[in-house]
C-alpha cells in the first residue's frame, strides 16, 4: 500500500483539481494556467528524451508541436463538425468525448512521422549540425503550414472550440483539463517505462559512447530514429492539446521561440531527469504568470519610493528581461539545472519507499 | 573451415596505406596474438574486422559468411565481440546495466512492448537479468553490480569491459591491448583471467598486445605486422628469434 502512495497522491491531486474546476472554484484564468502548465510539461519532457537522454541538441521541437496542433485540429474538425473543408462530420457529435483520444493519437503519429522525416537525413550529423538541421526543420514546417491556404495559411485555423463544446454538451466537465492530465500521465509513463527498459537504455548508451554502443550490438541509427520519433510524437500530443485549449492555432505560435521555451525548461530542470524537467516546466509557467502581477506591483513600489522616474512606467516588457536574467543566474550558479541528470528519488532517497512507478 | 579467414586485406586512408595485403586465419578454439610496433596497423585490422571500417580491398569470412561491409552491430550479432584499447564503458549506468545492454542485439521486443510492459517484455527482461547476473558471477564482479564503472579501479573496469563482451555469447573475442595501463600484479591476474575465460567459455580469442609477457604466455600462434605488412608468423618461440621482428622492434643495429 505504502508503495503506491505516490500514485494515489497524484490520482487524488488530479481528481481534486478536476473537482475544484467542476465546482467552479477555480476561475477561468487559473484553470487555463494549470492546463498550460500540463501542456508545457508534456512538451518539455518529450524534448528531454532527445536533448537529455540522447544528448543531442534538437532546437526545432516547436515544429513538431505545430504538426501535432494542426493534425489534431484537422482531425477533430473532420471527425465531429460540419465544415467547409471536410464536409459533413464523420461521427455523431455525441461520440466526441469518446473518440477524442483518437484525435490525440493521430496528432502524435503525424508528428512522429515528421520526426522520422527530419531524423533520416540527420544521421551523420551530431551536435551543432543537428541543431542547425532541426532549426531549419522548424522553419520549413511553419512555412509549409503558412502556405497552405486550405487550412487558413497565415490566418490560422479554428473550429476546435466547437468540438470542445460538443464534449461539454455530452457531459459538463472541464474536458481539456482532464485530457491534459491524461496526456501528461501517458507521456511520463511512456518515457519512464522506455528509459527503464533495456530497449530504451540503448538511448543512454548511444549518448555516452556511440562507438561502444555500436560494437555491443546496438543499431545506433535505429535507436536514434526511435528516440526522435517518440520525442516528436509526444510533442505533437502537446500541440493537439494546446490547439484545443486555445480553440485556435497559428503556425507562428510554434516558431523558434516556442522551441527555445522547451530548451529552457529542459536545461532548467536538468537534462535526463523526468522529475527535474517537470519541476522546471511548472516553475517556468508559473514564473511567466507571476511576473504579470509582480511587475505592476514593483512599478507601484518603485514609484512610491521615488526610485523610478515619474514619467516612466515599468511595463510587461520587462518580463523578458527578468526571465532571461533568472536563467543567466541559474546557469551561472547551477549549470546542471535543478536536479542534474538525477531524479527526485536520487536526491531524496527516502521518497523511494513511497513510490512504485512501473 | 577456419572461424575467421582474412585474405588480401588492404586499407587506404587517402594517400596513407594503413594495411597492405594482410592475410590471416584463425581456427576454432584458437588463442592467437597480433603484435607489432606502434602504428603498425594492428588496431586497423580489428576495426575492419569488427565493421568500423570498410576495407579498400580484400575479404573477411567469419563463421562461413562474408562480413566485410556489414555494420559493427551486425557483426556483433553474428558472434564476435571486442574490447577497446581505451576503455569504453557507459559511465552513468551501473555495471549491471552495462552488461545487460550487451544483450541488445538479441532483444525480441519493441517499443510498444516496453511501454505496455507486455508478457514478452517481462520474460525478455528476466532472461537478460539472469544472464547478466550469471556473467557478473563468473567474472567475480557481483559485488560491483550496482556501482558506476567510473568509480571502479582501472583493472576492474577492464574486467567489466571483458564481462560485457562475453555477455553477448561470442564465438570470437577480440581483445585490443587488454594489458594497457595495468600494473604488473594486475597483468598476472589478467593472464589468469584470459586463460580461464578461454577454457570456461570455449571460445576463440584474438588479441593485440604490447607486453611480451602476456602474448608469450598466452598465445600459441602470433602474427607480427609492421607498416601494414605481415612480417612474420609462427609460435612465440619462432617469433622471438625471427630477425625481421627484431629489426622491426629494435632497429637494424640490434642484429
Amino acid at each position: 500500500m505504502q508503495r503506491y502512495a505516490i500514485n494515489i497522491f497524484f490520482l487524488v491531486a488530479a481528481v481534486t483539481l478536476v473537482g475544484l474546476a467542476q465546482a467552479g472554484m477555480l476561475d477561468k484564468y487559473v484553470l487555463t494556467v494549470i492546463t498550460f502548465m500540463g501542456i508545457n510539461c508534456i512538451f518539455a519532457v518529450s524534448l528531454n528524451l532527445v536533448n537529455g537522454y540522447m544528448g543531442e541538441f534538437s532546437c526545432g521541437h516547436g515544429g513538431f508541436m505545430c504538426v501535432g496542433a494542426y493534425a489534431g485540429s484537422l482531425l477533430s474538425v473532420a471527425f465531429f463538425t460540419n465544415s467547409k473543408l471536410f464536409g459533413a462530420a464523420l461521427f455523431a457529435p455525441e461520440l466526441a468525448p469518446f473518440l477524442f483520444p483518437l484525435v490525440l493519437i493521430g496528432a502524435g503519429l503525424a508528428a512522429a512521422l515528421f520526426g522520422l522525416i527530419v531524423a533520416l537525413p540527420s544521421f551523420h550529423t551530431r551536435d551543432d549540425y543537428l541543431a542547425i538541421i532541426t532549426i531549419a526543420a522548424n522553419y520549413i514546417i511553419i512555412s509549409i503550414v503558412e502556405n497552405i491556404d486550405a487550412i487558413g495559411g497565415p490566418r490560422g485555423f479554428s473550429g476546435m472550440k466547437k468540438v470542445v463544446g460538443l464534449m461539454t454538451d455530452v457531459a459538463n466537465v472541464p474536458w481539456m483539463l482532464i485530457w491534459t492530465i491524461i496526456g501528461l500521465f501517458a507521456c511520463v509513463m511512456i518515457i519512464y517505462r522506455l528509459m527503464t527498459s533495456t530497449y530504451g537504455k540503448g538511448i543512454s548508451a548511444v549518448c555516452q559512447n556511440e562507438v561502444a554502443a555500436e560494437i555491443m550490438g546496438i543499431n545506433t541509427n535505429r535507436v536514434k530514429i526511435m528516440a526522435f520519433m517518440v520525442s516528436s510524437g509526444l510533442a505533437g500530443l502537446s500541440g493537439a492539446l494546446y490547439a484545443h485549449v486555445y480553440g485556435y492555432v497559428n503556425a507562428q505560435a510554434f516558431n523558434i521561440l516556442k522551441s527555445t521555451e522547451g530548451l529552457v525548461m529542459v536545461y532548467l530542470g536538468g537534462m535526463g531527469s523526468i522529475s527535474g524537467v517537470l519541476l522546471a516546466a511548472v516553475a517556468f509557467t508559473l514564473l511567466i504568470e507571476v511576473l504579470r502581477f509582480v511587475i505592476p506591483w514593483l512599478n507601484d513600489v518603485l514609484h512610491a519610493t521615488g526610485l523610478l522616474a515619474v514619467n516612466y512606467e515599468l511595463g510587461q516588457v520587462w518580463k523578458w528581461v527578468i526571465i532571461p536574467l533568472v536563467l543567466i543566474l541559474l546557469m551561472q550558479f547551477r549549470p546542471e539545472g535543478f536536479l542534474g541528470n538525477r531524479e527526485l528519488t536520487h536526491v531524496f532517497p527516502r521518497l523511494r519507499r513511497w513510490i512504485t512507478f512501473r | 573451415m577456419p572461424l575467421l579467414e582474412i585474405t588480401g586485406l588492404t586499407q587506404r586512408f587517402g594517400g596513407l596505406q594503413a594495411l597492405s595485403n594482410f592475410s590471416c586465419c584463425l581456427e576454432e578454439r584458437e588463442l592467437a596474438g597480433l603484435i607489432g610496433p606502434n602504428g603498425a596497423g594492428k588496431t586497423t585490422v580489428f576495426n575492419i574486422v569488427s565493421g568500423f571500417y570498410k576495407p579498400t580491398e580484400g575479404s573477411i569470412v567469419f563463421n562461413g559468411k562474408r562480413i566485410n561491409g556489414l555494420k559493427p552491430h551486425q557483426v556483433t550479432a553474428m558472434g564476435m565481440a571486442r574490447t577497446f584499447q581505451n576503455i569504453r564503458l557507459w559511465n552513468t549506468m551501473t555495471v549491471l546495466d552495462n552488461i545487460r545492454l550487451a544483450r541488445y542485439a538479441w532483444l525480441n521486443y519493441g517499443f510498444l512492448s516496453a511501454v505496455l510492459r507486455t508478457g514478452r517484455y517481462r520474460r525478455a527482461e528476466k532472461a537478460i537479468e539472469t544472464k547478466a547476473r550469471e556473467v557478473l558471477e563468473i567474472m567475480e564482479l557481483t559485488e560491483y553490480a550496482e556501482e558506476f564503472p567510473k568509480n571502479l579501479p582501472y583493472g576492474l573496469q577492464r574486467r567489466v569491459e571483458m564481462a560485457r563482451a562475453l555477455a553477448g555469447n561470442p564465438r570470437l573475442l577480440l581483445l585490443d591491448e587488454p594489458a594497457a595501463g595495468l600494473n604488473s600484479a594486475d597483468v598476472e591476474g589478467l593472464i589468469r583471467h584470459i586463460r580461464w575465460i578461454y577454457d570456461e567459455f570455449k571460445i576463440s580469442i584474438w588479441m593485440i598486445e604490447h607486453q611480451m609477457k602476456v602474448v608469450m604466455s598466452l598465445c600459441r600462434r602470433l602474427a607480427v605486422i609492421d607498416f601494414g605488412c605481415t612480417i612474420a608468423e609462427g609460435t612465440p618461440e619462432e617469433i622471438r628469434r625471427d630477425p625481421d621482428v627484431i629489426r622491426a622492434y629494435l632497429g637494424d643495429g640490434a642484429l
